[in-house]
């Protein structure tokens, strides 16, 4: 991910020839095997669905917040949920939430906030 | 040519750190020779996900199985039922006489709690563990008002009460409805007991071809999923089942109402329900209300799950596929004792496994089954 005037961008590619968006930097189209061009998207996008991570997971320290958000004209992508409060009140982001891009987590991943509920 | 199930086996399923997979296939291949009355086979096909390089091979040599074609496939959750369908294929071709299909898995060596994707994909390296994959098609399913909790924890009360007539299964109990939803919490909206259990064993079956007495292979499908983004008009794992179900009955000249019983994906508690809708057992939104009403309990209509399901049989990856396999045959022979569907003729196995980012599952393999 690189950073745009108003959040983060994800850098993937658009497909020629069906206009499949994705957020990687595939040699072809995961949808058709078409040429692929470089584009950008982001930083908005609204929340498909989301949960809370409660257990332990390798390398993470729960809870945590995680969704698959729909950037706007772009490809669905996970991503982390910035924290709202208290670990003991973490709760899952509203699906249909606003969401922007913010810079990538330490660990990399992407990582969102709440824009609008 | 017309293929059938010779013989099925399993072993116990649980969490057995203390049993080798020598031990657990052992059972497995013992019972399935046995009930197919043979000593010998002509290929083995075996699926299994986290085995080590050759684990096949290591196992086979234990018990006499060596001198002849071993493959060994790996497709997640299907990696058992991928075995069978390419197994199915070999008969029915006269590529092979007679095969072994083995599934195994030892997980409790391997995982102190739940499995993650692969770590070079997003889902795997930003910590989404199959359980939360999972959560995400239930929020959603909650979020579009297509199942209640309650409807998701009918599932769960419904198989871990199937699986107390089932002395394989690696659990099982009477639980309430609240009590489901007041276990520990997951990934949300999922608790602990709509989470399939971390398990060990294996399961296997001999295919040979059509016998009086066998139960019969009217059709086997696999398909790997399609993207699964943005344009989807269904939760994640949906369309992958319907397009294998729609090809699979096709094959078997049947429809979704024809069936008596079927053994399908429940890891978690929202993968019956959309499974049941996406093989067209209920209608759109009607899964959750199935599990609720009865409808898919046994003694219900269209009984789903009468071993317990992977929720409370267990699932241990690669067997999953063949311990349902297992179960459908027992079912259609009438072998299945205080959890036989009265009267089963037709019955069917789905086996859908995740984990690839962007795709709408690595597989789903259907295979629909009939009386002898």
């Amino acid at each position: 991910m690189s950073a745009g005037a108003d959040g983060g961008i994800v850098d993937g590619r658009r497909c020629r020839s069906c206009a499949e968006v994705s957020a990687f930097p595939w040699p072809a189209c995961p949808a058709c095997g078409g040429a692929v061009e470089p584009a950008s998207f982001g930083p908005f996008g609204k929340v498909w669905s989301a949960t809370v991570v409660r257990i332990p997971v390798p390398g993470r320290t729960p809870p945590y917040r995680l969704a698959y958000v729909d950037l706007d004209d772009g490809p669905r992508v996970l991503a982390h949920v910035q924290a709202d409060g208290a670990a003991e009140r973490v709760v899952a982001a509203s699906i249909g939430s606003r969401v922007r891009l913010l810079p990538d987590t330490d660990e990399g991943d992407l990582l969102v906030e709440v824009v609008e509920s | 040519m017309k293929v059938a199930v010779h013989g099925v086996g399993t072993s116990h399923f649980g969490r057995q750190p203390e049993r080798d997979l020598v031990s657990l296939a052992w059972a497995a291949v013992r019972e399935a020779f046995a009930d197919a009355d043979v000593t010998a086979v002509d290929a083995v096909w075996v699926g299994t996900v986290f085995g080590p390089a050759g684990v096949a091979q290591r196992v086979l040599r234990a018990m006499g199985i060596t001198g002849i074609p071993v493959i060994t496939v790996e497709n997640a959750c299907a990696s058992g039922t991928t075995a069978f369908a390419e197994a199915h294929e070999a008969v029915r071709t006269g590529r092979y006489g007679r095969v072994l299909a083995l599934g195994l898995e030892q997980m409790s060596t391997a995982f102190a709690g739940a499995i993650t994707p692969e770590a070079t994909d997003p889902e795997g390296r930003s910590g989404l563990a199959l359980p939360a994959l999972y959560a995400m098609a239930a929020a959603r399913y909650l979020h579009d008002g297509a199942v209640t909790p309650a409807q998701l924890a009918a599932v769960s009360v419904k198989n871990h009460a199937h699986a107390l007539h089932n002395p394989r299964a690696q659990y099982s109990g009477s639980f309430t409805v609240e009590a489901v939803l007041g276990s520990r919490m997951i990934a949300d909206p999922l608790t602990l007991l709509q989470c399939c259990p971390t398990s060990d064993g294996a399961a296997a079956a001999v295919l040979g071809p059509a016998r009086p007495g066998a139960v019969g292979v009217r059709s086997v499908v696999l398909r790997s999923g399609a993207p699964w983004n943005h344009r989807s008009p269904h939760v994640w794992g949906h369309d992958v089942v319907r397009d294998t179900a729609a090809d699979a009955y096709a094959a078997a000249g049947i429809e979704p109402a024809d069936l008596d019983v079927a053994e399908v994906h429940d890891a978690f508690t929202i993968g019956e329900i959309v499974t049941t809708e996406a093989l067209g057992l209920v209608g759109p939104g009607e899964g959750g209300k199935a599990a609720e009403s009865g409808r898919t309990a046994l003694g219900g209509e269209q009984p789903v799950n009468p071993s317990g399901g992977l929720l409370s049989r267990g699932h241990p990856l690669g067997a999953t596929g063949l311990a349902q396999l297992a179960e459908i045959v027992w079912q259609l022979r009438g072998d299945a004792g205080r959890r036989q569907v009265d009267g089963a003729r037709l019955g069917l196995v789905e086996t859908m496994g995740g984990g690839v980012s962007v795709l709408d599952g690595n597989a789903c393999v259907i295979a629909v089954l009939e009386a002898p």
